[in-house]
């Protein structure tokens, strides 16, 4: 556990009265902090409900909820490893039944979603509940193209949102997190990611998803697609080469929670042509670094694709599973400077992503081609543990 | 009448019987240079000679030992289950090629050969500057010539590194000369490679030093003015961009820089 207790000493000794619930808040602007406090104070009854949180208190808001601070932070848009240590101390030291984690833009998050993530825990013994969000067809690509298929095929999860913005855990996932974020941070890597889903069904603790409806996303401070896409699929990949020993055995995905939330429409164009030229740009250029990686049949298949026209540029999804596939293979043979590997996916990142948004401009609803991208996962996943214990030979 | 009988007399010029003697002692005298020459490197050689053989012999047997002992320890490693005890504590899976147990045998092997390559140098040394009267040792040009050599290799090591750094950069980056970028950086990298092994052999002098300078020079001239010239509203309005991303770095953005794109990655 945490070394550093980060329960100020001066709380009263009715704030060091057990609770049921405590909600931990990461650090938000003060606005969206107001906001959420509202909506908590609607969710949860007083004196049941403690808020652990990083954010002052604002001076103008009266409310019920039992507040006690936690050392602040800078805002960012994903939990910090610290994060999960401070949630998982709390808990221990208010022997709470569950533990709500809100990150930035909680406050747009439905008073109904936040008594769900609570109850789901409470009442019905889950160990991790995740929200399943309500995005628009064009938002949250990186887990639509790469986050959701890979870890349903290789952790044989059903969580749509396998990196959530918001948990709600049980004392014992808590406990399991914090272990996790100590580790990475005592590796010195603070800006790593941890995995909720992929530790819990390590563990073996329960998983289910629940409805959350919309909610705004926070993003990086840097948007630009290099860096977010090195960042969360590095992380992914080097949490799937530690648990290689789970995956490999064969397993059956757990029923889920399906959603019944509608996503919304999509709001507005997207420069698919832009995207489809920064392809036809790679293949002309990165040829002799994607034959480290790809097998020549894949290559075949991409120079297929993009003599293909913009407005009807597609990636078929059996090729899209292979090569994130092949990619996450020299990850692990460190075939490549893996900064360089990672960069050298981009564009193929950017190909799906033109092939997706073609595909839903065509009348194919987002979720249905994206459920296909996941099935190509699935049923691939013997060419993935094949080339994971024999990784020089090219299975066709 | 009288006859007129013209005689022939013997000019009275140069001893044409001297002429032999001298071409003979010119030939004699040539022959002997080339004996003595003869004599000196073959005296060389066989002084060289075990050297040599000793080099040879050293780092083969030490090669041998490497390979035995290398294959010993694997043997060894993987009876005891080194790897899944190391993976155990570390909690990460190894590839076959890149397992502790290979990386130990690796290193072994390689200690053992550098060891028979330094023990066979300091025997060439010994034979070399016991068997000739030459001032010349040949140790610090050979210790210069390996420097040189791992210059060379670490040379093109970070050339292929930063050309393909480059190279994956600027095609992210929808940059169409990308290759030609890319292939600019690795020469330059070559260049200086070159220009310091050059340096570290002590050829050329100061042409190499001259020549190296006024090319480098040159290109990166080249380069900064049509960066410069060429690029110079890009640079102050991404200069300007940095200074307010760092002025809003405390508030979260919920929507994407990008005017007209509804996309968002994550």
């Amino acid at each position: 556990m945490a070394t550093a207790n980060p329960i100020p000493d001066e709380t009263s000794v009715a704030d060091q009265a057990a609770a049921d619930l405590v909600v931990f808040v990461t650090a938000m602007p003060a606005e969206q902090f107001k906001g959420l406090l509202i909506n908590l104070e609607a969710a949860f009854p007083a004196g049941s409900t403690l808020v652990a949180s990083q954010n002052p208190l604002p001076a103008d808001v009266a409310t019920h909820l039992r507040i006690i601070q936690t050392p602040q932070a800078n805002p960012l848009w994903m939990f910090k490893p610290g994060d999960f240590i401070e949630a998982a101390q709390c808990g221990s030291d208010y022997g709470t039944k569950a533990i709500l984690m809100l990150g930035p833009g909680a406050d747009s998050l439905g008073t109904p979603a936040l008594r769900d993530l609570a109850d789901t825990v409470l009442s019905v013994s889950i160990d991790l509940a995740v929200p399943y969000y309500a995005l628009a067809p064009h938002a949250g690509l990186i887990n639509s193209a790469i986050l959701y298929p890979l870890t349903r095929a290789v952790f044989a999860s059903r969580v749509r949102f396998p990196l959530p913005i918001d948990l709600g855990l049980s004392p014992r996932m808590a406990q399991r997190l914090a272990g996790v974020a100590q580790r990475i941070a005592a590796s010195g890597q603070d800006d790593s990611l941890v995995w909720p889903v992929n530790e819990a069904v390590a563990a073996g603790f329960i998983v289910d998803q629940v409805d959350a409806g919309s909610r705004t996303m926070p993003q990086p401070s840097d948007q630009d697609v290099n860096s977010i896409l090195a960042l969360v699929t590095g992380s992914l990949f080097a949490d799937i080469e530690e648990k290689a020993a789970l995956w490999q055995r064969p397993r059956r995905a757990p029923p889920i929670r399906k959603a019944t939330t509608e996503a919304p429409d999509s709001d507005g164009t997207a420069d698919v042509a832009r995207m489809v030229a920064a392809f036809r740009l790679a293949t002309d250029n990165l040829q002799e670094i994607w034959s480290l990686v790809l097998p020549p049949n894949s290559l075949l298949m991409l120079k297929r694709c993009s003599v293909l026209d913009a407005t009807e540029f597609r990636m078929p999804d059996n090729l899209w599973a292979r090569i994130v596939y092949d990619f996450l293979i020299a990850y692990r043979l460190r075939t490549m400077n893996r900064g360089h590997l990672l960069g050298a996916l981009i564009p193929l990142y950017l190909a799906w992503v033109a092939g997706h948004i073609n595909t839903i401009a065509s009348g194919t609803p987002a979720e249905r081609h994206i459920e296909a991208v996941a099935a190509a996962f699935e049923a691939d996943k013997p060419y993935l543990v094949a080339r994971w214990r024999w990784p020089d030979r090219f299975n066709s | 009448m009288q006859t007129v009988v013209s005689t022939t007399t013997q000019p009275t010029g140069p001893n044409l019987a001297a002429l032999p003697t001298y071409s003979e002692d010119i030939w004699h005298h040539m022959s002997d240079a080339l004996h003595q020459s003869i004599y000196r490197v073959l005296t060389l050689l066989i002084a060289v000679l075990p050297g040599i053989l000793a080099f040879f012999v050293a780092l083969v047997i030490f090669a041998v030992a490497g390979a035995a002992i290398s294959w010993i320890l694997r043997r060894c490693l993987t009876w005891v289950k080194f790897d899944l005890r190391i993976a155990r504590k570390g909690g990460t899976d190894w590839a076959p090629t890149t397992s502790p147990t290979e990386l130990l045998a690796r290193v072994s092997f390689w200690t053992c050969v550098l060891l028979g390559l330094i023990i066979g140098v300091s025997a060439f040394d010994t034979s070399y500057s016991t068997g000739t009267a030459l001032p010349i040792s040949l140790l610090p040009y050979l210790t210069h010539a390996v420097g040189a050599a791992l210059l060379l290799v670490a040379g093109i090591l970070i050339a292929r590194f930063l050309a393909r750094s480059v190279l994956i950069s600027a095609v992210n980056a929808q940059l169409q000369y990308a290759r030609f970028l890319s292939l600019g950086v690795k020469w330059l990298v070559l260049v200086l490679t070159a220009a310091m092994v050059l340096d570290h052999l002590e050829v050329g002098g100061n042409i190499v030093e001259l020549a190296f300078g006024i090319l480098f020079g040159g290109i990166v001239l080249t380069l900064s003015l049509a960066v410069g010239l060429g690029s110079r509203d890009l640079v102050s309005r991404s200069l300007e961009s940095r200074v307010e991303h760092n002025n809003e770095r405390a508030h979260i953005p919920e929507e994407p820089a990008g005017a007209g794109s509804s996309i968002r990655h994550f």
